[in-house]
């Protein structure tokens, strides 16, 4: 059998990872993110694009939501938030500015990273080797060829379309938010895992 | 927000991404027998790892990022739904979103079929998404 790292070793790399990942960016970890990003890439440079002038001069940011602002409810408006705010020059564009976010090719990067990190650490571990199943547990549940394949694709078609659904998963809502204590990802933590358990015993019972 | 240069970024995740995946495979994350052990709780180890990830993640953004407003994904009505989908995904493939790549780099060529259709699911969701759900799921986009 493989000598995997003892489970606090495991630990504290995670650990390391996530914590390095926020002081580095500011960015919580989250894998599903990445994903997205990719999948929805037309999307995110469309988004990124028109973000720009926007980060480039935010000046012209405040001149433009004041002329919207102008536009939508007239120059009595205006002048009531202006004077209820008791500002002497209107400066919308310093409250808001738009979150930084990472480019598309940026989530590209890092997940061609985590197929190279599997292959540096299996090559050097000396367990790498090109095979068609997921090992003999699998065989035992799931058998082999073609119908486990799709089966394969329909639990990745479940992992994708839920963890977009749930807005997370083991990174960013198990490690990022659990650790923090974020209500919403406590509960999701729980659910997929709770799921998960009941799924693989019906799966051992069934295959039995 | 931290403001990286393009390079930086890449440089940043590219490193991430390998410490991940490096870490996932030497844990055995990826070990299609090690996950299912853990989710019918013979092999406890991988169990453990992940509780003392959380516990040292914690005490590492209390000591480290205290005071800085990390962002907090919010509740909404896909939260559970979403999670019992990708939990029960995750029994029948062994891999969350991260090991299914780094299994395909471990020369486990079956993952590329849980890519597949994690990609697929991926794209789904937001079709459906647009058109049916209306919540903030809160995620980085």
């Amino acid at each position: 059998m493989m000598n995997y790292w003892p489970w606090w070793a495991g630990s504290v790399a995670l650990a390391a990872i996530a914590v390095g990942f926020w002081l580095l960016l500011r960015r919580p970890l989250g894998v599903s993110g990445s994903w997205s990003s990719i999948v929805g890439w037309r999307e995110a440079r469309a988004l990124a694009r028109s973000e720009t002038p926007f980060r480039v001069n935010a000046a012209a940011m405040g001149d433009a939501l004041l002329a919207a602002t102008l536009a939508e409810f007239g120059e009595q408006a205006t002048l009531q938030t202006l004077t209820a705010a008791g500002a002497g020059t209107p400066s919308p564009a310093r409250a808001i500015s738009p979150p930084t976010r990472a480019p598309w090719t940026v989530h590209l990067t890092f997940l061609v990273a985590l197929l190279a990190g599997g292959f540096i650490a299996s090559t050097l571990s000396g367990g790498f080797a090109l095979r068609f199943d997921l090992g003999p547990a699998y065989i035992q549940l799931f058998g082999t060829g073609w119908h486990s394949w799709l089966l394969l694709m329909l639990g990745g078609t479940l992992v994708g379309f839920g963890t977009q659904m749930a807005g997370g998963c083991t990174s960013g809502h198990g490690l990022s938010g659990c650790s923090r204590l974020v209500p919403a990802s406590l509960v999701a933590t729980a659910t997929f895992f709770a799921t998960a358990v009941a799924v693989s015993f019906l799966a051992q019972v069934l295959a039995k | 927000m931290k403001r990286q240069s393009s390079a930086g970024q890449h440089f940043i995740y590219g490193l991430s991404g390998l410490a991940l995946g490096f870490s996932l495979s030497r844990i055995g994350f990826t070990n299609f027998g090690q996950v299912h052990g853990m989710f019918v709780f013979s092999h406890l180890r991988l169990l453990y790892t992940f509780a003392g990830a959380v516990g040292l993640t914690m005490a590492g953004f209390m000591i480290f990022a205290r005071g800085q407003n990390i962002p907090s994904k919010p509740f909404h009505p896909g939260t559970i739904p979403g999670s019992i989908l990708f939990g029960t995904g995750w029994a029948l493939t062994g891999s969350c979103p991260a090991v299914a790549i780094v299994q395909l780099g471990e020369g486990q060529l079956a993952a590329a079929f849980t890519l597949l259709g994690i990609l697929f699911g991926v794209w789904s969701y937001r079709q459906a998404h647009a058109q049916l759900f209306h919540w903030d799921r809160g995620a980085c986009e």
